[in-house]
C-alpha cells in the first residue's frame, strides 16, 4: 500500500511538472475517487494517453507547417564553399574607389596539393552592371595577360592549350552577373594566381554611398542572376563532372579585402555592414581592411560611406579623352527633398496573390501596402488591384485618399490570401487603362515575387501602354526574377526595390514611399553642347535621394553640360560642375558597358538578335569587355604538363545566391504520411483500449458495453 | 448512478479517437492527392498538346507540367511540374529551378508517394523525359546516398543528364531526414529504348 502511494505521488509530481492543467484534472479525479483509490495502472495509462495526444497535436502542427511553403526550398546552399579536393583557393580582393567608380581586383590563388595535373573550374558572382575587362595569370615568375576574344574562338584556344599541356585560363560570362573561370594544367604542388579585374559603379541612395561585392557565397536576399538571364553555356559537355560537390574544408578558403577609398569628399561615417573592418586614414582618403584575418568568403561585403552634411553630391561631370572621342560620366544629383512640396498624384497598387506568394511573401506584401496607404496625402487618389489567375480592382476608378476609402482599402488588404496562378498582364493592363485623373501623375506600384515566364511579352506591353504613368516594382521573397522587375521599372521610368527579409520591409518601403511622395524632375533632357551618344537613352525621372548616372561618348571635351526638365509642371534647369582630372580610361569601359546593356535591351523590343550580337561583339572587342559573346583567355606559350600525364578535372564549389541556378539544394522529399498513419492507428488503439478498459468496470453506465477485458479487472 | 470519474476519462478517450480519425484522413489524403493531381495534370497536358494553351490542371493551379517522366521497366509515367515548392511536390515530381531547359535536369519527388519507385531502379534502367518539344532517353548510370547538410547539387548547363532525387532511407516513416537518394542517368547512346 505504501508503495502504491509513493508511485501515485511520483506520478502526480510528474504530471504537475509537465502539464498544470492536466494535473488539476488529475487531482480532481483522485479526490472523487478518494475512497475507492484508482488503480495505478489506470493513472499510468491516463498519463500515457495525454502525452500521446500532445505528441499528436505537435505532429499535426508540424505537418501543417511543412505544407504551407513558408520555409525555403529549392535552390539553396547549406554552407560555405570548399574544395575537398586537391585544389585549394584563397581570395584576395583589392578595391580602389575613385569618386564614383570602383575598380575591383579579385585575386584567387590555386594550390594544387594533389599528385595529378589538375584543371580547375570555379564561378564568381558580379555586382550588377559591372564590366569585366582584365585578367592576369601568374605562373611562377611569369605574368600572362588575358585577352578578349570572341567566345567560341577563346574556347577553342583554351581547349587547344589544355590538350597540349600549357597553362591556360579562360573567363566566360555565364549569366548577366556571373562569370566562370577555367584553369588548365596546374602542376602538382604548384601555385597559380588568377587576377580578374572589373569596374563597378558606386551606388548612392538616401544620402549614403555604397559598394557591395558579392562573395562566393552570398546571402540569398542580395539577389543575383535569375532564370530569365540564363544564357547558353554549352560546349564543355566532354567530362563526367561530379554532380555533387562536398561542402567542407572551409579553412582552405581565406579571404582578405583591402579598400582604397578616395571619395574627394569629407565623410561623416564609414560602415561595413557584414564584416569587421579596420579603417586607416590615408593621404587622399581612407584605407579599409578586414579586421579578422580568418574571414571566410561566405557573405557579401558591403561598405557604405556617408558624406558630411553640406557635401552631398552635386551634379558633376568627369571626362576622359580617349583620342578619337571623349568619354564622360555625368552624375545628376536631385534637388534636396526639403525644397520641393509634394504634388498630388494617383497611386495604383498592384499586388500578386498567386499561390507562390503564400507565406512570408504575402505577409511582407501586405505590410508594404498598409504602409503605402499611410504615405498617401490628402489630395492623392489611389486604387488597389489584386491578381492571381484573374485580377480584381478595389475601385473601378481611383478614389481620393479619404479615411472611408482608406478603411475600405485596409479591409481589402487584410482579406488578401494567396492561391491561384500568376497572370500579370491583365492586372497591369487594368492599371494602365484606368480612367485618367486630370492633373495627377499616375504611379503604379507593382508588388510581386516575380516568378513569371513571359517576360518579354510583358515588357513590351509595359513599353507600349504605360504612356505617362510611372512604374515602380517591389520584389519580395527569396528568389524573385529581379532582372524582369528592374527592367520593367527602368522602362516605366520608376525604380525597383527588392526586399528579402521581413525585418527590412518597414525601413526600406518607407524610404521608397517617401521618395516617390515627392515630385520628381520629369522629362529630363541633357544638353551636352554637341552631338552625344549617351546611355541610358531614356533618362529616368530624378527623385529626391536617388541620383542618376549617364555615360556619354562625345566628339570633343565638353565645357559644361546643362540639364533641363520639368518640376511640378514648371521648367527646371541646372548646370553640372566639372571635376577636373577625375576621369580615366575606365570611363570608356563603363560607357561601352552601358551601351552593351542598351543593345541587349533592344533585343526585347524586337531587334534582330543576329544584328545585336554583331554590334555587341564589335563593341566588346574594341573596348575589351567580357560579354555573353566574348571571353577572356590567357595562355602560357610553353607547355608545362609533360606528354602522357593525365589531366584531372576538379571543381571548386563556389556557392551562389539562391536563384542563380548553378547549384541546387535539396527539397524536403518525404511527406511522412506513413508515420502519421501509424500514429493515427496508435491513437485509435489507445482510445479503444481506454473505452473498453475503464472506468465502466466499477460503475457501468447504462447501456455501456462490457468486454472480456474489463471483466478481468479488479 | 453516475461515476464521477467517467466524464473526464471518456472525454480523453474520445478526443484520442477523434484525433486518430483526423490524423488518418490527413495522412491518407496525401497519397490520394498525389494520385488525383497526376490525373488532373494528365488531362491538362493533353489539352495543352491539343492547342488549348490556357489549360490549367485545376482552376487555381499555380504550376504547370513541364515534362513526362517515364520508366518503362517499372510502369511509371508521371508528370513533372515546374517550381520546386513543397506545394508542387505534393502534386508530382518537380524540376529544380533553372533545370527545366532540357539539359542538366534535376527532378525531386516524394519518397513515399511519386518517387517510391526509385528504390527499385537499377543501373541500366531506362528513363524517358518527354518535354513539349522532344523526347529523350536516359540510362541510369549511378545511384548514391548523400547527406544534404554537406553537399549541394551542381548544375552544369553544358551537360546532358537527369538526376532523380528523393529522401532516404526509403522505409523511414517520418519526414525531415537529412539523407537523399540521388539517381543519375546519362543520355542513351545509339540504342533504341525497346532494346533496353
Amino acid at each position: 500500500m505504501r508503495r502504491q502511494a509513493s508511485i501515485r505521488d511520483q506520478l502526480e509530481a510528474d504530471a504537475w511538472r509537465n502539464h498544470p492543467n492536466f494535473s488539476r484534472r488529475f487531482k480532481r479525479i483522485t479526490n472523487f475517487t478518494g475512497r475507492k483509490s484508482l488503480n495505478w495502472r489506470d493513472r499510468a495509462l491516463l498519463i500515457i494517453t495525454a502525452v500521446l495526444l500532445l505528441l499528436l497535436i505537435v505532429r499535426v502542427e508540424t505537418s501543417r507547417a511543412d505544407d504551407s511553403g513558408g520555409a525555403f526550398w529549392g535552390l539553396e546552399f547549406q554552407g560555405a564553399a570548399g574544395s575537398g579536393r586537391a585544389v585549394a583557393l584563397d581570395t584576395d580582393i583589392r578595391v580602389e574607389v575613385t569618386g564614383l567608380t570602383a575598380r575591383i581586383n579579385v585575386i584567387q590563388a590555386f594550390q594544387n596539393s594533389g599528385r595529378e595535373w589538375e584543371e580547375a573550374v570555379y564561378r564568381y558572382p558580379l555586382p550588377e552592371g559591372s564590366a569585366v575587362d582584365r585578367m592576369q595569370l601568374h605562373v611562377g615568375q611569369r605574368v600572362l595577360e588575358g585577352e578578349i576574344r570572341e567566345k567560341e574562338e577563346a574556347r577553342r584556344q583554351y581547349q587547344q592549350a589544355r590538350s597540349s599541356g600549357k597553362v591556360a585560363s579562360l573567363v566566360e560570362q555565364e549569366r548577366i552577373n556571373q562569370f566562370q573561370t577555367r584553369l588548365a594544367n596546374i602542376e602538382p604542388g604548384e601555385e597559380i594566381r588568377v587576377s580578374i579585374s572589373f569596374l563597378a559603379r558606386v551606388d548612392y541612395r538616401d544620402g549614403s554611398f555604397g559598394l557591395s561585392i558579392p562573395m562566393t557565397f552570398t546571402p540569398r536576399w542580395e539577389g543575383g542572376g535569375s532564370a530569365a538571364e540564363s544564357l547558353e553555356s554549352a560546349g564543355f559537355a566532354n567530362a563526367q563532372s561530379p554532380l555533387i560537390m562536398p561542402l567542407s574544408d572551409i579553412d582552405d578558403h581565406r579571404l582578405s579585402i583591402e579598400v582604397d577609398l578616395q571619395t574627394g569628399m569629407s565623410l561623416s561615417s564609414i560602415e561595413s555592414r557584414y564584416h569587421d573592418v579596420d579603417i586607416h586614414p590615408s593621404l587622399q582618403g581612407y584605407r579599409i581592411f578586414l579586421a579578422d584575418p580568418d574571414t571566410r568568403s561566405d557573405r557579401v561585403f558591403e561598405l557604405n560611406w556617408t558624406p558630411e552634411f553640406g557635401s552631398e553630391p552635386v551634379s558633376t561631370l568627369s571626362t576622359f579623352d580617349g583620342g578619337d572621342a571623349v568619354y564622360a560620366m555625368l552624375l545628376l544629383a536631385p534637388p534636396l527633398a526639403e525644397l520641393i512640396a509634394p504634388q498630388p498624384r494617383e497611386v495604383v497598387f498592384i499586388i500578386d496573390t498567386s499561390g507562390s506568394m503564400e507565406g512570408t511573401s504575402l505577409v511582407q506584401a501586405k505590410a508594404a501596402l498598409l504602409l503605402g496607404l499611410e504615405f498617401l496625402g490628402q489630395d492623392d487618389h489611389f486604387n488597389l488591384i489584386r491578381f492571381s489567375s484573374g485580377s480584381r480592382a478595389l475601385f473601378t476608378e481611383s478614389m481620393p485618399a479619404y479615411p472611408s476609402y482608406l478603411e475600405e482599402a485596409a479591409d481589402f488588404i487584410a482579406d488578401l490570401s494567396a492561391s491561384g496562378g500568376t497572370v500579370m498582364a491583365p492586372a497591369l493592363g487594368m492599371a494602365m487603362n484606368l480612367p485618367e485623373q486630370p492633373g495627377l501623375l499616375r504611379q503604379i506600384v507593382f508588388v510581386t515575387d516575380g516568378s513569371v515566364g513571359n517576360e518579354h511579352e510583358l515588357l513590351l506591353k509595359i513599353g507600349e501602354d504605360l504612356r505617362d504613368s510611372r512604374l515602380f516594382t517591389i520584389s519580395i521573397g527569396s528568389a524573385p526574377n529581379t532582372w524582369f522587375m528592374r527592367k520593367s521599372a527602368e522602362i516605366g521610368r520608376g525604380s525597383h526595390l527588392h526586399i528579402g527579409r521581413l525585418a527590412e520591409v518597414e525601413e526600406r518601403i518607407s524610404r521608397l514611399w517617401a521618395r516617390i511622395e515627392n515630385p520628381a524632375i520629369q522629362n529630363i533632357c541633357v544638353d551636352w553642347g554637341m552631338d552625344a551618344e549617351f546611355y541610358p537613352e531614356v533618362v529616368p525621372d530624378l527623385y529626391a535621394g536617388e541620383p542618376l548616372w549617364l555615360f556619354a561618348r562625345l566628339p570633343r571635351e565638353p565645357l559644361q553640360v546643362s540639364i533641363c526638365g520639368e518640376l511640378e509642371g514648371r521648367y527646371w534647369e541646372m548646370e553640372s560642375r566639372q571635376i577636373p582630372g577625375q576621369g580615366n580610361s575606365d570611363l570608356a569601359t563603363l560607357w561601352a558597358r552601358s551601351k552593351i546593356d542598351a543593345l541587349e535591351d533592344s533585343r526585347i523590343f524586337g531587334q534582330d538578335p543576329e544584328a545585336v550580337r554583331h554590334d555587341i561583339l564589335t563593341l566588346a572587342l574594341e573596348f575589351g569587355v567580357l560579354t555573353q559573346y566574348t571571353s577572356l583567355v590567357a595562355i602560357d606559350r610553353t607547355p608545362s604538363r609533360p606528354d602522357g600525364a593525365a589531366l584531372n578535372r576538379a571543381e571548386i564549389a563556389s556557392l551562389l545566391p539562391a536563384g542563380s541556378g548553378l547549384a541546387s539544394g535539396f527539397s524536403q522529399t518525404a511527406t511522412g504520411w506513413p508515420a502519421q498513419l501509424i500514429l493515427a492507428f496508435l491513437a485509435l488503439l489507445t482510445a479503444t483500449g481506454m473505452l473498453l478498459y475503464l472506468p465502466s468496470s466499477r460503475v457501468r453506465p447504462a447501456g455501456g458495453a462490457r468486454s472480456p477485458m474489463t471483466s478481468s479487472l479488479p | 448512478m453516475k461515476n464521477p470519474c467517467h466524464g473526464p476519462y471518456a472525454a480523453v478517450a474520445l478526443t484520442a479517437a477523434l484525433f486518430s480519425v483526423l490524423l488518418m484522413v490527413n495522412s491518407l489524403w496525401i497519397p490520394l492527392k498525389a494520385e488525383l493531381a497526376q490525373r488532373l495534370i494528365e488531362r491538362s497536358w493533353s489539352e495543352t498538346a491539343a492547342g488549348d494553351a490556357a489549360s490549367q490542371p485545376w482552376p487555381w493551379a499555380d504550376t504547370r507540367p513541364a515534362a513526362v517522366l517515364s520508366v518503362p521497366a517499372h510502369g511509371i509515367r508521371q508528370f513533372v511540374l515546374e517550381g520546386n515548392s513543397p506545394r508542387n511536390l505534393a502534386f508530382g515530381p518537380t524540376f529544380a529551378d533553372g533545370t527545366t531547359n532540357g539539359r542538366d535536369m534535376i527532378i525531386s519527388g516524394h519518397r513515399d508517394t511519386h518517387f517510391s519507385f526509385l528504390a527499385s531502379l537499377r543501373a541500366g534502367d531506362l528513363i524517358g523525359i518527354q518535354t513539349r518539344q522532344s523526347k529523350q532517353w536516359f540510362e541510369v548510370s549511378d545511384m548514391e546516398v548523400v547527406d544534404s547538410r554537406r553537399r549541394v547539387l551542381l548544375i552544369e548547363p553544358g551537360l546532358q543528364r537527369v538526376s532523380l532525387v528523393t529522401c532516404y532511407p526509403f522505409d523511414s516513416p517520418t519526414s525531415g531526414g537529412p539523407l537523399r537518394y540521388v539517381v543519375t542517368a546519362i543520355p542513351l547512346k545509339r540504342r533504341s529504348p525497346s532494346s533496353g
